[in-house]
């Protein structure tokens, strides 16, 4: 029996719309999937309740569609798409992979617990894979650093470049320049979509901007594609930009 | 190294270090730690504090400014949860030549703390790796949830041992990129907490001071069989006064009825 005190009435909303966002899948398994998770939350993961619900909000999956949705009308089909900080990534990962036709998606996020739980949400991904958690601090390791190098250059070689960048999280860290300066040597020259917001009543939103031109700067963008400013179900005001 | 001469003179290998920065705590505290220090050490030891108004012969200068200074920030405090780094350097001085004995042990107290057993104990530890407080009082999945960036972490930066230069790697990577850690973690507790010690695995480059050695006067001991608060534990080697919602001046009392 899923406990309603443990996964709010919104989470429940944000996964109906969720299944009903997906392209042309009619995915009963992974629903299934997605209701044993919950149920197994409260018993097997107490202390991450919360935060998946906070994840798996109508407001989560608006700015997730928000990202997917203006990537397929600008015309831009990534093959190899990297999140950085992707938490849970129970909406954005089956998003990419079914409504934009990407191929391989990285999550690369610094929780521990989060790995686990990823992949129930995105067993099938997983199993068929398509989808890969590394576990990693973006701001202080780069992406070919000593100990991740010989993994991910593996998994490079065999996956293809990273096209596009993601960080629907930059409110939560130090300037994105930080890890473009960080990965400088990356084998393309991959595209950035960017979110953040200016909603500072929240400690761990450390670094809240006032616009989405402030957010383009922090990431030293000089070639901008979208720029984009919108309301969240949650009343929060959420900036986007995608460039390079 | 050759042109520079020890702190100490003589061989002897322990230390007992505080730091007193700004006029959060006046001197009594000192005073006060350094006479629980001679009742509570059996082993003879060096008492130093680390401060940026040196006065007596056991203060050691702290740069003023020093090389973090230029990010002092004091609405988020960046700089001043991070002072405390200062003492993992070799050297103690911009330019100076006094430095530890190769060897020596260091540990450090915060000035808040009440001293119950002898610290003879924490010298006597394996010296493999550096020593911190474990939080035993914090619920673990609170602690788990909050590991990077809250208040509550599994780590208390209260009481350190280490062995001179186990911990320049902390200095180095504090020097090497204080911007973005002062501004991505609100203490020195959490960063630690983030960057040094493995939550999920429990492991580190730090060692944890073992359940039983030291409690929270504010906020328990062992989360969630023995959460007195308020309560000495004699039976324990240091109670530690440290709050996270400590507001300044308003505990002062307290923990001077106990000295």
């Amino acid at each position: 029996m899923v406990n309603m005190v443990d996964v709010p009435a919104d989470s429940f909303v944000a996964t109906a719309l969720f299944f009903n966002s997906l392209s042309g899948v009619n995915d009963f398994d992974s629903a299934k999937r997605w209701k044993q998770t919950f149920v197994d939350i409260p018993k097997e993961y107490p202390h991450y309740a919360r935060s998946l619900a906070s994840a798996t909000t109508v407001a989560q999956l608006e700015s997730k569609l928000w990202v997917v949705n203006t990537l397929e009308n600008l015309n831009i089909k990534p093959k190899v798409v990297a999140i950085l900080a992707g938490w849970y990534s129970n909406f954005l990962t089956p998003l990419l992979l079914e409504n934009l036709g990407v191929d391989f998606v990285w999550n690369f996020e610094m929780d521990g617990d989060v790995k686990e739980l990823s992949y129930k949400f995105n067993k099938k991904y997983k199993d068929q894979n398509k989808y890969h958690v590394y576990i990693t601090d973006i701001m202080f390791d780069d992406l070919m650093d000593k100990s991740s190098k010989n993994h991910l250059s593996r998994c490079e070689e065999k996956r293809g470049p990273y096209d596009i960048f993601i960080n629907t999280s930059c409110e939560h860290m130090w300037p994105m320049s930080r890890f473009r300066d960080l990965n400088c040597d990356l084998t393309n020259d991959p595209l950035y979509v960017l979110q953040s917001t200016d909603d500072d009543r929240y400690e761990d939103h450390i670094n809240c901007v006032s616009s989405p031109e402030e957010l383009s700067e922090q990431a030293n963008f000089t070639k901008i594609l979208y720029s984009g400013t919108k309301e969240l179900d949650s009343g929060m005001k959420r900036f986007m930009v995608i460039g390079k | 190294m050759s042109n520079l001469t020890p702190i100490v003179n003589d061989l002897t290998e322990y230390n007992i270090v505080c730091m007193k920065w700004g006029d959060k705590y006046d001197d009594s505290y000192v005073e006060k730690l350094k006479e629980q220090c001679e009742a509570h050490c059996s082993v003879p030891f060096n008492f130093w504090c680390f401060t940026e108004k040196p006065e007596k012969d056991y203060h050691i200068r702290l740069w003023n400014p020093g090389p973090l200074c230029h990010l002092y920030d004091h609405d988020h405090g960046y700089f001043w949860a991070y002072r405390k780094a200062y003492m993992f350097r070799s050297h103690q001085l911009e330019g100076d030549t006094s430095y530890f004995p190769t060897n020596s042990k260091i540990l450090f107290l915060d000035l808040d703390v009440i001293i119950h057993q002898d610290l003879k104990y924490f010298f006597d530890l394996p010296n493999d790796k550096p020593w911190i407080v474990r939080g035993w009082w914090n619920d673990p999945i609170t602690v788990k949830k909050n590991y990077a960036r809250y208040k509550s972490t599994v780590i208390n930066s209260s009481v350190i041992l280490w062995t001179k230069g186990q911990m320049i790697p902390v200095w180095d990577h504090v020097r090497e990129n204080a911007e973005i850690l002062f501004f991505t973690y609100p203490s020195l507790d959490n960063y630690f907490a983030h960057q040094w010690y493995d939550t999920y695995k429990e492991e580190g480059l730090l060692n944890i001071f073992p359940k039983g050695d030291i409690y929270s006067w504010y906020k328990g001991n062992v989360f969630p069989d023995d959460m007195e608060l308020k309560k000495l534990r004699t039976d324990h080697k240091i109670c530690l006064f440290n709050n996270s919602t400590h507001v300044e001046g308003v505990y002062d009392d307290e923990i001077k009825k106990l000295w």
